[in-house]
């Protein structure tokens, strides 16, 4: 019986102890305050290249007059969801005189040629969405996709021109040749 | 003398006497009994959060480690407590861990990528699972021990905001938007 009394009694001196703590132990909760955050990425497009320059030392009617130097562009976006396709293209202004001496002589975009990442030599010949008509060269185009919405790409462009049937007097002849990328739509 | 006159004197002296202590009699007080009057006086336990400003801006730049937010917010805990309580906690929180911020295309910026600095502390990632918000989506900023002398009183946290980049070095071009929010516990 005593034995019996005691358990009850250590029971209960148990429980009120698990009631204590659990009341001391209860949280009590601030209202939750709230901060609105608005996080701009504007989109962008931008091209930049390693020089400005190339120079050609012409022989005539050879098919390999390289140039000077090599260019890289270097091609860098962030575009919003909806975009396709980043492409990126080289062009002049006028297909019959991508060069000229300025006395009625030129050099056409379409000896003028491209290797673009150790690619194919390739004519400026296409009508792109930049210069002229039969002026240009689409040299890349990167899918875009979920994974490079923000990325970059690099162009290493090596150039010639083949004055194979290109009959022109000796001059200095000059010219812009134009890069440029788009994303689309 | 004789003794008319002594009967006389004595009863002179009694009539003095007991005139006297009728007097007594009448100048006792008379006392009611006790009512008594139950006082209770309440200070209900109290935790409140109040914010300086509610909104924070960010121009991001892609793969930027530093995009700070446009302001700093205080934010000022008040609070009156009962004795059994052993702290205060301020918690920062977002509901979800991998959306903290959407453009509601389905592109997020995770709340590992949301920095917080506390009164001029370090930056530090909403990554902690705390007892308000999503798993993994939380920070403690502050934690007060409440003492004898503080369990009424106050705390300031001053937070500066930052998002960190360079683990999405994707993110589409967009406008991101979240809520952060911000609450306290007493325990």
């Amino acid at each position: 019986m005593n034995t019996r009394k005691l358990s009850r009694i250590t029971a209960v001196a148990l429980g009120l102890a698990l009631a204590t703590t659990m009341a001391s132990a209860q949280a009590l909760n601030s209202g939750a305050q709230t901060i609105a955050l608005n996080a701009t990425l504007a989109e962008s497009l931008t091209l930049s290249l390693s020089a400005n320059a190339v120079n050609f030392t012409l022989a005539a009617g050879a098919a390999a007059n390289p140039g000077s130097t090599t260019i890289t562009a270097t091609t860098t976006w962030v575009l919003k969801p909806g975009r396709t396709a980043v492409g990126v293209y080289a062009y002049f202004a006028n297909a019959a005189a991508a060069l000229t001496d300025g006395a009625g002589d030129n050099i056409p975009s379409s000896a003028f040629f491209i290797a673009d990442n150790a690619g194919a030599s390739t004519p400026l010949t296409n009508t792109v969405a930049f210069g002229a008509a039969s002026g240009g060269w689409q040299m890349a185009n990167v899918a875009i996709t979920g994974a490079n919405k923000s990325a970059t790409r690099t162009d290493q462009m090596a150039f010639n021109i083949n004055l194979t049937g290109v009959q022109i007097p000796a001059a200095n002849y000059t010219g812009t040749l134009n890069i440029q990328a788009q994303a689309t739509p | 003398m004789s003794l008319r006159l002594q009967i006389g004197r004595v009863g002179a002296v009694l009539v003095l006497a007991f005139a006297a202590l009728a007097s007594r009699s009448e100048a006792q007080v008379l006392n009611s009994g006790a009512s008594t009057i139950t006082l209770q006086a309440v200070l209900n336990d109290s935790l409140t959060v109040s914010l300086s400003s509610s909104a924070v801006n960010f121009t991001l730049t892609p793969s930027s480690a530093t995009n700070p937010g446009s302001l700093g917010i205080t934010a000022t805990t008040s609070w009156a407590l009962k004795p059994s309580v052993g702290s205060v906690k301020v918690y920062a929180f977002f509901a979800s861990s991998t959306a903290a911020l959407t453009d509601g295309a389905g592109d997020n910026i995770p709340s590992a990528n949301f920095e917080i600095s506390n009164n001029a502390g370090p930056f530090t990632a909403l990554t902690t699972t705390v007892p308000f918000g999503g798993a993994n989506a939380g920070l403690l900023l502050s934690t007060t021990r409440i003492l004898g002398n503080n369990r009424s009183g106050s705390h300031t946290d001053l937070m500066n905001f930052n998002i960190n980049l360079t683990t999405i070095p994707s993110l589409p071009a967009a406008t991101y938007t979240g809520t952060l929010t911000i609450q306290a516990q007493a325990l």
